[in-house]
């Protein structure tokens, strides 16, 4: 299935050659790790002499930065100059790693490509004349941003903070969540220049074993030279690469990806990124926020339609306002139709190339607003709200109804509680349009039911893409239509496997009144 | 191929059994009395039903080209299978040609008919291609929104007060003959027999016991359907229906509700639509899954030639005339033989010539049917 050769989960493949052994002699040694890292300038070597080892020849390297000097300082060279060897005892190197280094994990290294590797990870190398062995400790650290409130998927009521950069943050902030000894992490490194570290987070007993096999070889089988998001894994690793709509979602909330692996998906945690990737999903996973969970059911039940209404108008509404005007003037009421009819009066365009325009430059504007400076923000709306809408209509250039039409497909474009699935709502929109303008409602049937087939036979990690809704599963379709209370929300919505499929033994609670 | 769960069955059964009748008053020869007509035909094509079921049963993990092998032996089944690929071919031809028909009757009367019924075909096309599985999924997820047209559609019907029940008397005016006469063997051979096509699904089946039952009831919600949207078309058109061109569509156009719901009839083609994609779609695959089970070619090259040799000959009736005159006088008699003919001989056969190998197989089935 897949081409490329099998990878260890621990370290890259070489570029090319064998694995060298270090050298016994210091000096080599040194100048072997200053020529591998091109005799950069934040490469720091600091000899370790003390009175209490006479005669030894120990250095401390590392790279600035990534490192916390602090620690180093603290834990390795205080206690290494303040200890003497045992004389006459020759392995007095594996004690030293394991009695007087204090950072919290120590391990040797006898490769030259190791040594590297570890030096690159921020951890600190020992180095000591006559021994072949060298000592990394872990000592990486470096600026941070720390956790902060999210910025994409925002809630009222709800936890406010959200993952960081740092991996190892975001599996704590997980696992602070989810206090569970079935909670699994799988780490790989990926990325031969980056060699970025990769989480797979899983729940035992929960989540399908199979599944995670096959992620875990997906993952492996990745042979790229950097990892720099998520998004990288994403399209690495899902099923389908020829389809506009998503087949794993993202998140940057912890409790998010909890709330999915308690429902049996598996989160990838992608180090550099506060978004985490989560699979298998569904179609109508997209349309699920944190918020529903913290809101009671009927409001929740109630936003939840109105997402999948918002979303078919965001991908349909100028197609049919398109077919509609061109083609089936007769399905509008009369005095609709002549309102319209004298609003159009003297556009120069076709409704078409009219609907075209005005959503191109919509997006045009959008994208304005997404890579400015903050600085010149008030400019972008100034153009885009007067000169672009007001005075398009006044021109004469565009009819007021089109303004409309397309403000509110914009503005139902950000319901979607994920973007992903939000971007393909906007691509799908210019097919249709197109499709619309040629051949009416006939065009927009066709293409929803083109639509349709293709998202009937994706897959997202063995899980149909329509499901619980085409296949059927009876247990959950209701709970992913719209939101049920929660004494009521008996099963795990990922129903991938048969395993644990319950979250709650499920009856109502005695002391509510029939 | 994939297997198919017995909803997903119970589902294809009725939409299939549905497909285009609405476009058409089924019985219009029968008059007032066309529902019975349409009762009559159900109940004779149950019949029938019950030999395919039969048929099926004789050994359950066969398809259509297997039984055929298992009863008349390597080379007539090849002869007979090749008849069976060329009769689906030309079932999902005369879907295309409706389909055209439609479009430029009620929705696009300037665009060119190539392109529409071209469309189509690459809409059913991309299906085989992506499979069964596929398909059936579609038609599950279809079947709501059809339902739920439907459903609508007929409330909106009735709480206008349109269907007029004096229009369904006097029942029998000229005695039972005139009647059965409308219904066999016209209403009998379309819709109610076309379910020979699930000899070819049925082994895709997950659960092969469920069979008989998706069968019977799906035939039963798919029949009722029918007979009840016959009457309800005439009881509002009366004596117009049997004259008009798409009756259905006439009806819906009577509605309209608070000056802003009119002119609903774009949702009638829809629906007309869905019905006639999933027909001409469930006897493409049905005939690119018999020619690939006779000849062992590519499925995807098998599915190019049909769709091919469908769409072509879909241009070669001359007008809607011709393709109705053809499919409803000619066309329905001579798909008696396919639909009713082969399978009650095959059956015959099958009580003799499968028995011999059912030790064999009993043993197998009965595992899988646990397993299933």
């Amino acid at each position: 299935m897949f081409s490329n050769k099998e990878k260890g989960p621990s370290g890259p493949k070489p570029d090319s050659g064998k694995p060298e052994p270090l050298s016994t002699n210091l000096g080599v040694n040194i100048k072997m790790l200053t020529a591998k890292l091109g005799e950069s300038s934040d490469f720091v070597i600091r000899a370790l002499r003390s009175d209490a080892m006479p005669g030894v020849e120990m250095v401390i390297a590392y790279i600035k930065g990534i490192v916390e000097e602090d620690a180093i300082h603290q834990n390795v060279i205080n206690p290494v100059m303040g200890w003497s060897a045992p004389p006459g005892k020759s392995s007095w190197i594996e004690t030293l790693r394991q009695r007087v280094i204090t950072t919290g994990s120590t391990k040797q290294v006898s490769m030259q490509e190791e040594a590297v590797n570890a030096l690159l990870d921020g951890q600190c190398l020992i180095l000591t004349n006559g021994f072949r062995e060298a000592i990394a400790a872990d000592t990486s650290g470096g600026e941070q941003r720390s956790v902060a409130e999210p910025n994409t998927q925002t809630v009222i009521r709800g936890p406010q903070y959200s993952f960081t950069e740092n991996i190892a943050t975001n599996i704590g902030l997980l696992r602070r969540i989810v206090r569970s000894a079935d909670f699994r992490l799988r780490s790989y490194t990926v990325g031969r220049k980056t060699r970025t570290t990769v989480g797979l987070v899983y729940m035992n007993n929960i989540t399908d074993l199979h599944v995670v096999k096959e992620v875990e070889e997906r993952i492996q089988a990745i042979d790229i030279d950097g990892i720099l998001e998520s998004n990288y894994i994403e399209e690495f690793i899902s099923d389908q690469t020829y389809t506009p709509f998503p087949t794993m979602m993202n998140t940057e909330r912890p409790d998010t990806a909890a709330t999915y692996l308690l429902d049996g998906q598996m989160i990838i945690l992608v180090d550099g990124t506060p978004f985490a990737l989560a699979g298998p999903v569904t179609f109508f996973h997209f349309f699920r926020s944190a918020e529903d969970n913290y809101q009671r059911f009927d409001i929740s039940t109630f936003l939840r339609l109105l997402r999948y209404g918002a979303f078919l108008v965001s991908m349909l509404l100028p197609s049919l306002f398109i077919a509609i005007t061109t083609f089936h003037q007769e399905m509008l009421p009369t005095p609709l139709l002549i309102s319209l009819a004298s609003q159009r009066e003297g556009i120069p365009f076709p409704a078409l190339v009219e609907a075209l325009l005005m959503e191109l430059t919509f997006e045009v504007l959008r994208e304005a607003g997404v890579r400015m400076p903050r600085a010149v923000g008030p400019a972008i709306s100034i153009v885009g709200a007067l000169v672009l809408g007001q005075s398009a209509v006044q021109a004469g250039l565009v009819s007021p109804a089109m303004v409309i039409v397309v403000s509110f497909t914009a503005i139902s474009n950000f319901v979607t509680p994920q973007m992903s699935m939000a971007s393909a709502s906007r691509l799908i929109r210019f097919t249709l349009m197109l499709l619309a303008g040629m051949l009416g409602i006939f065009g927009i049937m066709a293409g929803m039911l083109f639509l349709i087939i293709h998202m009937t036979g994706l897959r997202s990690f063995g899980v149909p893409y329509m499901a619980p809704f085409a296949p059927v599963k009876r247990e959950t379709w209701l709970d992913m239509l719209i939101r049920l209370p929660w004494w009521a929300r008996v099963f795990r919505l990922v129903a991938v496997s048969s395993v644990n499929p319950r979250r709650q033994r499920g009856h109502r609670p005695r002391h509510q009144k029939e | 191929m994939n297997r198919i769960g017995s909803y997903q069955l119970f589902v294809m059964v009725i939409m299939f059994h549905i497909g285009s009748t609405p476009l058409f008053l089924l019985g219009s020869k029968a008059k007032q009395d066309s529902w019975i007509a349409v009762v009559i035909g159900a109940v004779a094509g149950v019949i029938v039903m019950t030999v395919f079921v039969a048929l099926q049963q004789r050994k359950p993990d066969a398809g259509l080209i297997e039984l055929l092998r298992l009863t008349v032996g390597r080379w007539m089944a090849v002869v007979i299978g090749l008849l069976y690929a060329v009769f689906f071919a030309y079932q999902s031809m005369r879907n295309v040609r409706d389909f055209g028909e439609l479009t430029s009757l009620s929705l696009l009367q300037n665009s060119p008919k190539w392109i529409i019924m071209g469309i189509i075909m690459f809409i059913a096309w991309y299906t085989v291609i992506n499979g069964n599985e596929s398909f059936f999924r579609t038609t599950q997820l279809l079947f709501i929104v059809v339902l739920g047209s439907y459903f609508l559609l007929g409330m909106l019907v009735l709480l206008k007060g349109l269907p007029n029940v004096r229009m369904l008397r006097p029942v029998l005016e000229q005695g039972l003959m005139p009647v059965v006469r409308a219904a066999l063997p016209d209403i009998f051979s379309f819709p109610f027999t076309q379910g020979v096509i699930f000899l070819v699904f049925w082994k895709f089946a997950a659960n092969r016991k469920a069979i008989r039952k998706t069968a019977y009831w799906g035939y039963t919600a798919g029949a009722l359907f029918i007979v009840l949207m016959n009457a309800m078309i005439v009881s509002v058109l009366g004596p117009l229906a049997a004259v008009s061109a798409l009756p259905y569509l006439e009806v819906v156009q009577l509605v309209q509700v608070a000056n802003f719901v009119e002119r609903l009839d774009v949702v009638v083609t829809l629906l007309l639509f869905i019905g006639l994609y999933i027909k001409l779609t469930a006897f493409y695959l049905g005939a690119a899954i018999v020619l690939r089970e006779l000849f062992h070619i590519s499925y995807k090259w098998g599915a190019v030639i049909i769709g091919a040799a469908i769409y072509g000959t879909s241009f070669l009736e001359r007008n809607n005339t011709v393709h109705l005159w053809i499919g409803l006088g000619i066309s329905l008699k001579v798909s008696l033989v396919m639909q009713v003919g082969i399978p009650v001989v095959l059956l015959l056969l099958a009580a003799f010539r499968i028995r011999g190998t059912k030790q064999t197989n009993t043993p197998v089935s009965a595992a899988e049917g646990k397993a299933g």
